[in-house]
């Protein structure tokens, strides 16, 4: 990464999780900023500006949806959410509300760093002309060309944009929602069996083995994950 | 009210077989037909059902069957006695059913008390062993961390640390099946049904439990036309997590678990089998029961939970749920799914 350190915004209200986050994140060079309450953390990320807000669901005075909601109004900052497993379908709301990523509580610090280093990513640098590996298979967004161990693979038009969908947002999750929505239009929203023919179809294109995939990887009630090899 | 109309129609009935017979039997004999009819309204309906019933039953006798016919002209006073009779046993009768009713709820609330005191001593026992150890471990390891750091040896720290990481997993495991398992009694999860591939939650489960079954031969075995399901994909998740994790728990390393689904008319049949040595026959019956463990505690680790939970999720979802005995020894755990035909995407100009 050139330039400044980049600086990480953490809204918890627990001072211990924000102690271990503090050191983690730290020892990987950024600048942490505390907020222990949804309200200040919406004021800390308009007068800080960081470069990414980490934000836990389960704030004291209001809800983490809405500190999101807020940031989103102004900022396209990444956000990555901090979720309890009882939030289930918070965690859904916070991404549609336009988190970026999220991490369920109790995590290792491991999991958290590289969604934080994906988000990062995301934000600073366009998917286009870049090209992804996906293990034998290689995809050329610009060109829209995929190859698999050097031959053409045809993708249909619906597949490729599905593709595309995903790898505008590589390494990151991306809802049911946002895929059909992006995909097929605003109407779709809650057709997701095309997401599931569709990614079966890509699978058995791309992946080496399709039923455990690699790359095209499934996040269990909440979307999909693109995952390429590291450049 | 249900009580009064049956009353109704038993007095009409014992009427109608009076008049069939009254030619062949005398009348003390039809009085006896709606005493009849008086003790079983009293047995099966509320006491004041047995009163009108015995009032209805007296007035008629009188009026139909006791010359003047078709007038209540009587002279007979006898017939208070006949009234007062059925009162008695429409009385007692009633009185007797209904504290044998008592009885019975009594009995029931009670066998539920017992069942609910059974799995909370269970439960405690439970937790206080499966938390108990874990947090041993993390407050030995952390506290060697924190006062004698400096003289270990790096990798022992990072030991220490790792072992403090595992358990805490190992702890939020625990408590993250309790809760589920109380959710799913208490009605507090509501079913989000999606249409949902097998496959990829097969996939995901095989994933999340790597680690798990790291020692094992793992076969994931779907036919290529599998249908889709509408389904709770992440409570499905957990019941084939469970599932993997039971096999991998409870065989030895190196032996084969098998993750298989088979489409059986309307409904696809989901398996987990393993090739273990299988378990004693008495088992099968408590297997999905809460707090059973197999092998007991020696088999290691376990609150005994996962396979009531996966039978919670599986009958939510309408499906069946049973463990059957598998030709070679191992145990094969199957569920059932129904297949709805999902509907098609719009069709793409290629």
């Amino acid at each position: 990464m050139s330039g400044p350190a980049p600086t990480i915004l953490i809204v918890e209200d627990e001072p211990e999780i924000r102690r271990f986050l503090r050191a983690s994140l730290a020892t990987e060079g950024y600048r942490v900023v505390e907020s222990a309450s949804a309200r200040r953390g919406t004021i800390d990320a308009g007068t800080h500006k960081p470069d990414l807000a980490i934000v836990d669901l389960g704030l004291p005075d209001f809800d983490g949806v809405e500190v999101i909601r807020r940031i989103r109004s102004w900022s396209s900052m990444p956000i990555v959410v901090l979720s309890a497993r009882i939030q289930e379908s918070a965690k859904v709301e916070a991404l549609d509300a336009g988190a970026d990523d999220y991490v369920t509580k109790p995590f290792g610090v491991g999991e958290l760093l590289a969604r934080v280093r994906a988000a990062l990513r995301h934000a600073t640098r366009s998917p286009a002309g870049t090209i992804l590996g996906l293990g034998a298979s290689r995809i050329d967004l610009e060109k829209r060309r995929v190859t698999r161990e050097g031959a053409e693979v045809r993708l249909t038009p619906v597949e490729f944009k599905l593709l595309a969908c995903l790898a505008k947002h590589l390494g990151l999750v991306v809802t049911h929602r946002q895929m059909l929505s992006e995909v097929w239009g605003p109407s779709h929203v809650g057709h997701t069996h095309y997401l599931r023919i569709y990614m079966k179809q890509l699978r058995e294109k791309l992946e080496a083995d399709p039923a455990r995939p690699k790359h095209l990887v499934t996040e269990t009630g909440v979307g999909y994950r693109l995952l390429a090899d590291e450049a | 009210m249900k009580g009064y109309v049956w009353a109704a129609l038993a007095v009409a009935a014992c009427t109608a077989a009076g008049l069939a017979l009254r030619e062949r039997i005398d009348p003390v004999n039809i009085a006896m037909l709606f005493l009849l009819a008086v003790m079983v309204i009293a047995l099966h309906f509320s006491r004041g059902a047995a009163i009108a019933t015995a009032l209805a039953a007296v007035s008629v006798f009188d009026f139909v069957f006791v010359p003047p016919y078709y007038s209540f002209a009587v002279n007979d006073g006898q017939y208070l006695v006949t009234f007062g009779i059925m009162l008695t046993v429409g009385l007692v009768i009633s009185g007797l059913a209904e504290s044998a009713r008592n009885a019975a709820r009594a009995r029931a609330a009670l066998s539920v008390e017992a069942e609910t005191e059974r799995v909370r001593s269970a439960l405690l026992s439970s937790i206080s062993h499966d938390l108990r150890t874990p947090l041993a471990v993390m407050s030995g390891a952390s506290s060697s961390l924190a006062e004698r750091g400096e003289q270990l040896a790096p990798a022992e720290r990072r030991a220490l640390a790792e072992s403090i990481f595992k358990q805490s997993r190992d702890m939020a495991e625990v408590m993250g099946n309790v809760l589920q398992m109380t959710r799913l009694e208490t009605g507090a999860i509501e079913l989000k049904r999606d249409w949902a591939s097998l496959g990829e939650i097969a996939g995901s489960a095989l994933d999340r439990l790597a680690g798990r079954l790291a020692q094992h031969r793992v076969m994931l075995d779907l036919p290529a036309d599998l249908p889709l399901v509408r389904v709770d994909a992440t409570l499905i998740e957990q019941v084939l997590g469970n599932l993997l994790e039971n096999a991998a728990r409870h065989t030895p390393a190196g032996t084969l678990v098998r993750l298989r689904a088979a489409r059986r008319d309307a409904e696809l049949v989901v398996s987990v089998e393993d090739f273990g040595s299988g378990l004693p026959p008495e088992d099968f019956k408590r297997l999905f029961a809460k707090f059973h463990r197999g092998g007991g505690e020696a088999a290691g680790g376990g609150i005994g939970l996962g396979l009531a939970i996966c039978r919670a999720i599986v009958l939510l979802h309408r499906g069946r749920i049973w463990a059957e005995q598998l030709p070679g020894g191992g145990t094969a755990f199957r569920f059932t799914l129904s297949v709805d035909q999902a509907p098609q995407p719009p069709a793409e100009e290629a």
